[in-house]
């Protein structure tokens, strides 16, 4: 039957040529952008409701609990900003410069890909509002993934949690080069650069190194929760089902990118 | 055809097929894709695909429900809304069609258990193909973790298969 011809032939060409499809999926997501983003404001308020309720239960306890915590992050906060004056200056005395990082969009995180073994997310934010292919998207809480589908009105973001998504990636204690990539079941692997010991405690963070130029550095990635012979399995910060607003970055070094992704050289190792 | 649906039904005088009943099940097709577009964030992909569900519920059902071409622009449809690789539908929904229709031929009788169990093979194939394709870029997860989404599929279709029943015969006016 021709249809499973005419379906093979668009099949290798979507995977062999996946830019041939951008327009048409586009368009795709701007259909179903906006049914899901309103039946997520609804399914937003009624979780709301019962999370909302559920705060009530045990609420003295609660609040001391919360008050003790506030004195710490408080000595906390006035330390971070004597570290953060000591740094300004020293930078100064650097002469390092350091651009403005600025924010393309922002956006509601309002689907997945609930019924595939990729990772991808549904962004409300599309073109209409400058976000394009290959940008890197955060959330206050960590690192989200990056646009890999633009419609006018929304976008589909590839997960951190996706098997394709590798990224460069330090840890936090101690700065030994990592690299993160996705295990297709929402967690993520952890590996260090340097065959040896491995430098995994349950609890570190992990974060972006800025290595490649696609992702900004010092965005918290992933904790890591369970320890393997040659890495770490790490859980990402940014729960994408819990993410209320992702936010729509530039490409670190656009240049950097740009020569990675030119003609001869590999887009998805 | 065996199961031919869109003829007259002897013994309901006055009672006749809707207008629409020739397009009705491509409909609910379409709609089973649109089901991707639920407000639903998972990490995990153990949701059924729900547009392939819909389609073999009703090629199960009738033999005719849509033209045996239509398979391709549905099956277009689904990976356009389900952001699988477009062509990864549109190969595999022509492919069920033709197999089923090999089978229609070979089968003497079905039951209930023979169409669960042809659903489940096809549900399975449906699986296997999304995870070999996405281990060809590289993003292919453990074959453990698509278990789970095999066997939820496969509990979901006697409902959906049911909901095909039941507008079958809301379509036909029986």
């Amino acid at each position: 039957m021709a249809g499973i011809i005419v379906g093979l032939i668009l099949l290798v060409l979507s995977l062999v040529a996946p830019q041939q499809f951008d327009r048409v999926r586009g368009v795709a997501l701007d259909v179903t952008g906006p049914i899901t983003g309103g039946l997520h404001e609804v399914t937003a308020t009624a979780a709301g409701i019962f999370t909302g309720a559920g705060n009530y239960w045990d609420a003295a306890s609660q609040n001391a609990e919360l008050k003790r915590e506030r004195t710490a992050m408080l000595q906390r906060m006035v330390e971070a900003k004597a570290i953060f004056q000591e740094n300004q200056q020293l930078k100064a005395t650097l002469q390092l410069h350091e651009r403005e990082r600025e924010t393309i969009a922002t956006g509601r995180i309002v689907g997945s890909s609930f019924n595939s073994p990729r990772r991808y997310a549904i962004l409300s934010a599309g073109t209409s509002d400058g976000v394009r292919i290959g940008m890197p998207v955060r959330s206050p809480s960590g690192l989200v993934g990056r646009i890999i589908d633009a419609g006018t009105l929304a976008s589909r973001v590839l997960l951190v949690s996706d098997r394709a998504n590798i990224v460069p990636a330090r840890m936090l204690r101690g700065g030994t080069p990592v690299i993160a990539q996705g295990r297709g079941d929402g967690t993520i692997s952890i590996r260090p650069l340097e065959v040896g010991r491995n430098p995994f405690k349950r609890g570190d963070i992990i974060i972006t190194s800025g290595t490649g130029g696609l992702y900004p550095p010092l965005v918290p990635i992933a904790r890591v929760v369970k320890l393997e012979d040659d890495g770490a399995v790490a859980l990402p910060l940014a729960d994408p089902a819990t993410t209320s607003f992702a936010i729509v970055e530039p490409p670190f070094e656009p240049e950097a990118v740009a020569a990675e992704s030119a003609p001869g050289a590999l887009e998805t190792p | 055809m065996v199961r031919s649906a869109l003829g007259p039904a002897p013994g309901k005088l006055g009672r006749k097929p809707s207008p629409l009943a020739a397009y009705l099940p491509a409909a609910t097709v379409v709609l089973g894709s649109l089901l991707a577009a639920l407000p639903i964030v998972a990490t995990s992909g153990w949701y059924p695909d729900f547009g392939y569900l819909v389609f073999i519920s009703w090629r199960l059902l009738r033999a005719d429900p849509w033209p045996p071409w239509w398979a391709a622009p549905l099956g277009f449809v689904n990976d356009l809304f389900t952001g699988y690789p477009i062509g990864l539908s549109v190969a595999l929904w022509s492919a069920t069609m033709l197999a089923l229709d090999l089978i229609d031929r070979r089968t003497m009788w079905r039951d209930y258990w023979i169409e669960w169990v042809l659903a489940a093979v096809l549900i399975a194939i449906d699986q296997w193909l999304q995870w070999r394709v996405a281990k060809v870029v590289g993003a292919a997860p453990d074959f453990v973790n698509m278990v789970p989404a095999i066997i939820i599929s496969i509990c979901v279709f006697p409902a959906i298969a049911w909901a095909v029943s039941r507008a079958d015969a809301w379509r036909l006016g029986r």
